[in-house]
């Protein structure tokens, strides 16, 4: 058996009303005075109730990988390698950075014992001048050495620079000769190709050549 | 206790751009979730999500707060979905969750597997039979059973009386409860009214 209320929209909003928990008072006082002539709409309510429990199954897919951030997803044993690799890394640099850092400590404990040694030495040098004072004479004496072993050294410098500046005038000369040749004979080519190896031709380049070589000559 | 939607519309209104942060992190997940259930895909409800916040950025200095920012932000949500919806009847998808959803994949074997697998079944259920709704009637449903709006807020979001919004809504449970028992569907028990 149908309602005979079925179309009406008032009350089908109020029905709506209740059953979203939305209705005040006087609709819900006019749902429930409906229902209570009305099997139909007990049964529809009821139904709807059902219904709306069924459409709760209908949930979103929270945990589905759709719905992490978007991005390039590193694959496990990418990340772990990555992770070896950092670590291994790591511990390369930092006993890397812990020798280098012993090795800069050690050297500058060297250079400040050298530095130690050159001060005493230094001082060594000076008290020793201090007690034992050079005469005119020695001096004298020394300069004219030194002039010596300067003079003997001069002089052995010019002989080098003469002996070297001979053998690069020697080799300039015979590069040149090389040169020299090279060019007569692409000279000779040249004319031989434009002239023609026949008669006069010949002779005219054979001049020709004859000529060029006493200019070089000269 | 944290400011309401009005009061950081007004604020971003006055320039104070994180307030709109504040914004997006309440409502994100529920819009997401809205566009999730209209378009079923997760990737087409994110850029939906992400689309809809960049337009109610832009449109806030017009935002009359003549209806409530929710109701705006499901409004600017729905038509988005509406378009992709459009466009996908001219270029048809194929989306590769509904076919997860709808397909035998998983073979489960632990215990309670059974259960599960109904269940699912049961939900892949609901979820065919809200999108054979037309489409009018489906955005009322979905805003009203999962968003659980208001019928002022949905009318609000939809642009239509109160009394659409329900005609809209009665008219689709109606056809749910048809569609569902025609499926087979494990029915819950009804439980009766009593006549008072």
């Amino acid at each position: 058996m149908g309602c005979d209320k079925a179309v009406d929209e008032a009350l089908q909003g109020d029905k709506l009303d209740v059953l979203y928990g939305e209705a005040d008072a006087a609709a819900r006082a006019r749902v429930s005075t409906h229902l209570a002539s009305c099997g139909a709409c007990r049964e529809e309510m009821a139904g709807l109730g059902a219904l709306r429990r069924e459409l709760g199954r209908w949930r979103l897919p929270l945990a589905r990988p759709g719905f992490t951030p978007r991005g390039y997803v590193v694959p496990r044993w990418l990340a772990a390698a990555a992770l070896f690799l950092l670590a291994f890394a790591g511990t390369v640099g930092a006993s890397g950075y812990l020798s280098l850092r012993r090795a800069l400590q050690a050297q500058e404990a060297r250079a400040a014992i050298v530095e130690r040694q050159q001060r005493e030495t230094q001082k060594a040098l000076e008290a020793q001048l201090a007690r034992t004072p050079v005469s005119a004479a020695a001096a004298q004496d020394l300069l004219q050495r030194v002039d010596a072993r300067v003079d003997a050294r001069l002089a052995s410098s010019d002989e080098l620079q003469r002996a070297r500046l001979d053998r690069l005038f020697a080799d300039w000369q015979d590069r040149a000769e090389v040169r020299r040749r090279v060019d007569m004979a692409q000279v000779a080519a040249s004319l031989s190709y434009l002239d023609g190896r026949h008669g006069e031709q010949l002779q005219r380049t054979n001049e020709l050549m004859g000529y060029v070589l006493a200019s070089q000559k000269r | 206790m944290g400011r309401s939607d009005e009061e950081l519309v007004e604020a971003c209104q006055a320039g104070e751009a994180s307030a709109f942060d504040v914004l997006v992190a309440r409502w994100e997940d529920r819009v997401r979730g809205a566009a999730y259930r209209f378009l079923s895909s997760d990737d087409e409800a994110r850029d939906v999500a992400q689309e809809t916040f960049l337009k109610a950025y832009r449109g806030l200095s017009g935002f009359k707060r003549e209806a409530r920012f929710s109701s705006w932000l499901y409004q600017i949500a729905t038509n988005l979905c509406r378009d992709r919806l459009r466009r996908r009847k001219t270029r048809p998808q194929v989306s590769l969750e509904a076919i997860e959803e709808s397909g035998p994949v998983i073979v489960e074997t632990r215990p309670g597997a059974h259960e599960r697998l109904v269940e699912r079944d049961q939900a892949e259920a609901v979820r065919r039979a809200i999108h054979a709704l037309p489409e009018e009637q489906r955005e009322v449903v979905i805003l009203k059973e999962y968003q659980e709006l208001t019928f002022l807020e949905i009318a609000q979001a939809l642009d239509v009386p109160v009394s659409t919004v329900k005609t809209r809504l009665y008219r689709g449970l109606v056809q749910l409860r048809q569609r569902l028992e025609t499926e087979g569907v494990r029915r819950e028990a009804p439980v009766p009214v009593p006549a008072p």
